[in-house]
């Protein structure tokens, strides 16, 4: 029986972040030999083989289809992405790692505040200056995709190793394509992200690789991994709301759909059920209070650690992503 | 040291038995007497008198081996039949052949060309740290030879053939290097003349090559330009038109947005719109923020200035009208047999500007010298937005494609880009007119059509 391979990040926060995320789903990972070395398994899922390496690694060997399944981040996935990749599949998002792939221009260009500017200054600097304008980035393919979509076209690309939020005033680019969690980095290097200049909103997510790398596997482990990773991630961001459903309202079921992104846990209610209704956390304030304004109540709300759904959204994924090879 | 052809003929043993050795007819061989050897057989005529222990002169070989070391030394009989026809007939007497470098700066390519084309670069570093590749075209390396030789506008008539090397997605079955041959003219002046020498002489390479079914698409971006030029529209509007005029789609909502009237406004555009060129320097110097001898960062005071009194101007400035919109969509539109295309050409263009109108002729001209010069245009299409997504050519260009196939393959392309010596060196702009053949297509297509 050939085995499953799964790529985990191998060090740094990145590493304490996931190990926080599969201790709390209550997945035990274990290393072969010496907490040192860098392979190991999931314990009561031994078909899993894991194999440690960098975020960077992980998404080239998903993009080279060598590996079945990794875990490392959007930006990371995009930026390795050319012509000749393999597909590659997010099969569930893990709620940790959000940070936004940004497009930022020296706060001094006070004639600059969107992508629109942007073109028409890159145009211009070109004739100025008689060479295009530079921008500095770790992440070249994201930022050429991006803007040969918007039409830009007279830029040249810097490479940046590091700090590239410097680069502007250190005369080495005009301008810099970075991720950034808060914003906070380019702003005290006096730069301004453009209002419309977020290209990528990345996330750390479990990646399958989309292939032949699949045939001959025994897909029955796998399933059982990816429910429990499907009802943790899931459980994440999302609170349950308990309420009496004391008062008919045939529109309640599709207005929380609609409006706040809430569903039921068992379908629509009967009358004088308890039921309880899956919101996400960030329309908890405002789905309580209507409910509350519509008769129903007292709604007592909690952070649910799993929720299994008869279909796991992350093995129908894989499931179908296989099927269509 | 022999310094005659038949001297040597006679020493490798006369007509017959050099014909032999070189398989091929006696009268090639007599040929040789009166003409000397041509480029392709140097290389196995100095293997056969080193077997021989004959000592000969590199005059032999033509008056540029002692003058130019780096001569293509790659040996022609590798290469096919077709491809030895074309380059003989691209190279023809005034072309020299000069073999421009395979390694070029990342950088210089990619200011030509570009970031867009940075995904089908080999790009790597050398042991000092240079950022190279290994060329996509031959165009660029053959300017760096010019420009490595110091002549600085002096006209020159070069050609040349090798590979080139662009990545291609795998599952196309593209191939990742194929050759190339072409010609460039560099310096001198930016005339009609040498852009149909260029253009003739790719189209009888391609016409001798046996190719049967091919057309040929013709244009000229600088017609655009002109237009833009002598209409009578705020000079804001024009700038905005020629820049985006190398993207279609961009293109065309720009042109929708220019029929209404700008209604943004802000109060920096308000305070900027009543203040001279000094004291608008002084209002953007303050309201950045910076002390009277600090400049903003990557970019001048001036172009943040200049560019804020130009949006300020632009809520002022009256929309393009409806027929003005109309007469540049006509105008783009144009795509005909050439001479039908400047009929139509001619008749939109008859109450503008004279500017316009001489360019006009000019192209008139330029087809008129290739009918002159029997080639067959019945195939061909005049376009005007020919060479619109590549942004890369000044004026006169074409394009050879095959008409056989269902996908219409490139063959052949040129044209003229007088920019091309600034934009890989601080050069001033030296006019450059240039074509290349892709030999591997191209004899592909031929073997094609003979199974047909």
């Amino acid at each position: 029986m050939n085995s499953i391979l799964l790529a985990l990040p191998s060090k740094g926060r990145l590493h304490d972040q996931m190990n926080k995320f599969f201790e709390s789903s209550g997945i035990i990972l274990k290393r072969s030999g010496g907490q040192r070395t860098y392979s190991g398994f999931i314990k009561d899922i031994e078909e899993i083989e894991i194999i440690y390496l960098s975020a960077t690694e992980i998404s080239s060997e998903l993009l080279k289809g060598n590996i079945h399944m990794g875990v490392t981040g959007i930006d990371l996935i995009e930026e390795g992405r050319t012509s000749a990749s393999k597909d590659v599949t997010l099969l569930s998002r893990l709620g940790f790692g959000k940070a936004n792939v940004v497009i930022a221009v020296p706060d001094h260009w006070i004639d600059v505040e969107n992508i629109r500017d942007l073109s028409e200054v890159s145009s211009e600097f070109r004739s100025y200056n008689n060479r295009r304008m530079r921008v500095a980035t770790k992440f070249s393919n994201i930022t050429r995709n991006f803007f040969t979509k918007n039409g830009i076209n007279n830029y040249r690309l810097v490479d940046s190793a590091g700090a590239t939020e410097g680069s502007p005033a250190a005369g080495t680019s005009e301008i810099i394509v970075d991720i950034t969690e808060t914003g906070q980095t380019i702003e005290a290097n006096n730069l301004k992200v453009l209002e419309d200049g977020i290209m990528l909103k990345s996330e750390i997510c479990i990646f399958s690789s989309t292939n032949d790398i699949w045939k001959d596997i025994d897909l029955k482990p796998v399933e059982r991994f990816l429910r429990i990773i499907s009802a943790r991630s899931e459980a994440l961001g999302n609170a349950e709301l308990l309420f009496d459903y004391n008062r008919e309202d045939k529109d309640l079921e599709i207005n929380l759909f609609r409006d706040f992104n809430s569903s039921f846990v068992n379908g629509s209610p009967n009358i004088g059920e308890s039921v309880s209704l899956i919101t996400p956390i960030s329309m908890v304030p405002s789905c309580t209070y209507y409910l509350t304004s519509n008769g129903y109540g007292p709604v007592r709300t909690t952070r649910p650690d799993f929720i299994y759904n008869q279909d796991s959204r992350s093995w129908k994924l894989l499931k179908n992503s296989i099927n269509l090879k | 040291m022999i310094k005659e052809t038949n001297k040597i003929i006679d020493l490798l043993g006369g007509t017959g038995a050099l014909a032999k050795l070189l398989n091929v007819n006696l009268s090639a061989v007599s040929n040789y007497r009166k003409k000397g050897f041509p480029d392709r057989l140097h290389y196995k005529i100095a293997t056969l008198c080193n077997e021989r222990d004959i000592t000969i002169d590199s005059k032999i070989f033509g008056e540029f081996s002692s003058t130019l070391p780096a001569i293509d030394t790659r040996p022609l009989e590798i290469l096919s039949e077709v491809s030895i026809k074309v380059i003989e007939s691209l190279t023809g007497d005034d072309f020299e052949l000069i073999d421009p470098p395979v390694l070029v700066s990342a950088d210089k390519v990619l200011d030509r060309l570009g970031e867009n084309i940075a995904d089908k670069l080999y790009i790597f570093s050398d042991p000092a740290g240079s950022r190279l590749c290994l060329r996509p075209d031959l165009t660029i390396p053959t300017c760096i030879h010019y420009l490595n030789n110091g002549f600085n506008g002096v006209k020159k008539n070069y050609a040349y053939h090798g590979k080139v090397f662009q990545f291609q997605n795998p599952s196309s079955n593209e191939p990742n290097e194929f050759t190339q041959a072409g010609l460039e003219i560099i310096g001198g002046n930016s005339c009609i003349e040498n852009e149909i020498e260029v253009f003739f002489r790719t189209y009888k390479s391609i016409e001798q090559s046996g190719i049967r079914n091919f057309n040929i698409i013709l244009g000229d971006v600088s017609l655009f330009s002109i237009l833009i030029d002598v209409l009578d529209i705020p000079i804001i509007w024009k700038d905005q038109l020629k820049a985006k005029f190398w993207n279609d789609k961009n293109f065309k909502i720009l042109l929708d947005e220019l029929t209404v009237k700008k209604k943004v406004n802000n109060k920096l555009f308000q305070k900027i719109s009543n203040l001279d060129n000094d004291t608008a320097e002084i209002f953007v110097r303050d309201t950045i923020g910076l002390l009277e001898n600090q400049s903003p960062v990557g970019r001048s005071l001036k172009e943040i200035t200049q560019r804020l009194i130009k949006k300020s101007q632009e809520i002022k400035t009256d929309p393009l009208s409806k027929p003005t919109v109309k007469l540049i969509k006509e105008f783009l539109s144009i795509s005909d047999k050439p001479l039908q295309a400047l009929k139509k050409l001619r008749s939109i263009s008859k109450n503008i500007d004279s500017r316009l109108n001489s360019q006009i002729d000019s192209m008139s001209e330029r087809v008129e010298m290739m009918l002159e010069l029997k080639v067959d245009l019945k195939n061909s299409i005049l376009s005007l937005e020919k060479g619109r997504m590549v942004e890369y050519y000044t004026g006169f260009l074409f394009d050879f494609n095959s008409s056989d196939l269902r996908n219409n393959l490139n063959i052949a392309g040129g044209g003229r880009y007088d920019d091309l010596i600034n934009s890989v060196s601080d050069e001033n702009n030296i006019p450059a007119v240039g074509a290349a053949i892709n030999l591997d297509r191209l004899e592909k297509i031929i073997s094609s059509e003979k199974f047909k």
